[in-house]
């Protein structure tokens, strides 16, 4: 037999009276921290000072690792090692697997670093070691510790007020965060979102506007001050384009419904599980596409296609979007590998405008296809729905971001 | 045999899962859904049972993916045995899944999991007589801590499938009845 | 007095009298319900969601289901 919901709580009053007795609660100083974290006035300051502090022990702890050990070691002894031992200095298979090089003055030099160079086993396997395994590993851990200890249903109550507007609600912070270091993670923890609709507003924000933490790693690696700006055209995007999406895809929103656990001690051996399977998880979707992103970046430079495709469509670039034709090449590779053209770019001439927006429209033009390969188990009409979005977003705010830099007279 | 570990989100589900098994766990995800689930082997008397780590729900009645994985896990496995995992310290929502579960007819043993912490709030929970009531075993345990696993293993063989009406009859009885001691049930 | 949760302030008390049909079993799982006492302990401003005590357990609820429920409120 099944009862009501009515009925068999009156079953439970009549058990509980019985069994259980509630003694005088007393407030408990992990229930003031509690509450004082989730109350408007204290909870946002301290939430605030918390993603601060995420965001600089990232920067840190990235960067000691990144700049003081990995371009050491990979600029002054594995780039040059390789250049010297591997064969056929020069051909098409030197140029894909170790340097593209360059020609100055009518000779060919090699690349000084391993940013430039290009090549599968020096860019590819400097960007997946070098640059973004520091960074996702410190990504993890800080982001697990804050799991750990119960913070993350915290914070999504005070994000709650923002996210309903654009038809999700607090828990959508939870893929937001996640996809920040890898958006498969991301795509896949949108089942704590209720319906079809803001199942597809999350994942079509975050396959557009989150970068993962390979672009990331990159971008705080080559072009550190411009960071900030980067990432406010990204989250201002996120915000404006959700907004419209909870306007246009038919469906419900529903509200938030969250249980906030209890603050407890964080166990490490469950950080350390979760880090660990993260970090493995993200390895084993990375490191082959970076090298084999890589191989085909370096491959298509070598049929020209890169170099064709980005003459035709430079006028878009330069016209629309403002930025110098340079770009053209990095921003179509960029279509394999972000961080690579992330990169890229770096090393061209331009206005620091110019190399904010071209980064964003990196960031925000089509997502990983590791990405795409979970939104497809979502469902193809939703997978071509998102893509479509993605187009109208990247010609519609790529250009709005070239027009505010007009109106601020920057462009 | 087939054992799913059920329960509210944060009752230490996991925890238990990691003590019952091995190093022979394998990550799943549930067809057609982003959900994935755990599920890994454990010997109980010489038997080999599997034992299914369910995403934690709040009730049967699901509202999000992950609850309706849980749900469908629960009636694709209608032989399946079910370790309620409960916080003792919400005891009462606590029931209120475990009765949803044994209102669908399944054999069900209850874990009730941190005791410490309902103690620390001064919530005192007699076991013995809950046991009595709802006719199933009632283990207290600080899964954590390891405390009370081995009695819910022990114990599984004593779930069977009980009537809701029985537990309202017990509940009715033991109101009526000032001593406990001779209150029957599966003691 | 009675008020709607929605419309409760920080810090006041109460117990659930009400709670319509369509919400019931909604928030039956995190133990709300008809009876229970229920503690305000705030809520986010522009709309944002209540956040309440229920037997021991936190639960953040949108305003809209707030709406839905009625308090006896007593402190």
């Amino acid at each position: 037999m099944k009862l009501s919901t009515g009925d068999r709580w009156d079953l439970i009053d009549k058990i509980s009276k019985e069994t259980v007795t509630f003694g005088a609660y007393k407030h408990t100083l992990k229930d003031a921290i509690g509450e004082l974290t989730v109350k408007p006035m204290t909870g946002i300051p301290v939430a605030i000072a918390i993603m601060y502090g995420f965001w600089s022990m990232f920067g840190s702890f990235a960067g000691f690792f990144t700049d003081g050990f990995f371009v050491r070691l990979f600029d002054a002894y594995w780039l040059p090692w390789l250049q010297e031992v591997f064969p056929g200095q020069g051909g098409w298979l030197y140029a894909i697997m170790v340097d593209a090089g360059g020609i100055e003055s009518g000779e060919f030099v090699l690349s000084s670093n391993c940013l430039e160079s290009f090549g599968v086993l020096t860019s590819g396997l400097f960007v997946a070691i070098g640059v973004v395994l520091p960074a996702i590993i410190i990504f993890y851990l800080m982001l697990a510790l804050l799991e750990d200890i119960g913070y993350m249903p915290r914070l999504a109550v005070l994000l709650d007020t923002v996210l309903h507007r654009v038809g999700l609600h607090g828990y959508a912070i939870v893929p937001t965060i996640l996809s920040l270091g890898c958006n498969v993670p991301g795509v896949t923890a949108t089942r704590i979102l209720e319906t079809k609709k803001q199942r597809f507003i999350m994942m079509t924000l975050l396959a557009i506007f989150i970068p993962c933490g390979a672009q990331i790693g990159i971008m705080q690696d080559v072009v550190p001050d411009l960071m900030g700006w980067i990432l406010l055209y990204l989250i201002i995007g996120y915000f404006i384009f959700g907004y419209i999406l909870n306007k246009i895809v038919p469906g419900k929103a529903p509200e938030f419904l969250i249980d906030v656990p209890p603050y407890r001690r964080p166990m490490p051996s469950n950080i350390g599980k979760k880090v660990g399977g993260r970090v493995r998880g993200f390895f084993m979707i990375a490191i082959p596409f970076v090298l084999i992103g890589c191989a085909l970046v370096g491959i298509l430079y070598q049929l020209g296609v890169i170099q064709f495709l980005g003459d035709m469509l430079a006028p878009v670039f330069v016209g629309w979007f403002g930025v110098p034709a340079e770009t053209a090449g990095p921003l179509i590779a960029a279509f394999l590998r972000k961080d690579l053209a992330v990169a890229q770019l770096s090393v061209i001439e331009m206005t620091k405008y110019q190399m904010i927006t071209a980064v964003v429209l990196v960031s925000i033009y089509f997502p990983c296809v590791a990405t795409f390969a979970m939104m497809l188990k979502e469902g193809w009409k939703e997978l071509l729905g998102s893509l479509a979005v993605l187009t109208v977003v990247v010609f519609a705010y790529g250009g709005l971001i070239h027009l505010i830099g007009k109106l601020l007279g920057v462009a | 045999m087939k054992i799913l570990l059920m329960g509210h989100p944060n009752v230490g589900k996991s925890v238990f899962f990691n003590r019952l098994t091995g190093a022979n766990v394998t990550e799943s995800n549930y067809p057609g859904t982003m959900v994935d689930y755990t599920k890994g082997w454990m010997k109980i008397e010489g038997e080999d049972v599997e034992i299914v780590d369910v995403p934690g729900t709040f009730s049967l009645d699901p509202k999000d993916r992950a609850e309706e994985v849980a749900v469908a896990m629960l009636h694709e496995n209608r032989d399946a045995k079910v370790i309620s995992v409960i916080d003792a310290s919400k005891i009462e929502r606590g029931i209120y899944l475990a009765l949803e579960i044994i209102e669908e007819g399944y054999p069900l043993v209850i874990a009730l999991n941190m005791r410490d912490v309902a103690e620390d709030k001064n919530i005192v929970i007699d076991a013995d007589r809950l046991e009595r009531i709802l006719g199933i075993p009632v283990v207290s345990t600080v899964a954590i801590a390891g405390e009370g696993i081995k009695e819910l293993v022990s114990r599984l063989k004593e779930a069977k499938p009980i009537n809701v009406e029985d537990i309202i009859a017990n509940a009715a009885n033991a109101s009526n009845t000032e001593s406990v001691a001779d209150a029957g049930g599966a003691a | 007095m009675k008020k709607k949760l929605s419309e409760m302030d920080y810090a006041e008390q109460g117990t659930v009298t009400g709670i319509e049909d369509d919400l019931r079993k909604r928030v039956a799982g995190m133990g709300i319900r008809v009876g229970k006492k229920l503690r305000m302990v705030t809520k986010q401003p522009i709309k944002g969601p209540v956040d309440v005590v229920v037997e021991g357990a936190e639960t953040s609820l949108g305003l809209d289901m707030a709406g839905k429920i009625t308090i006896e409120v007593t402190k």
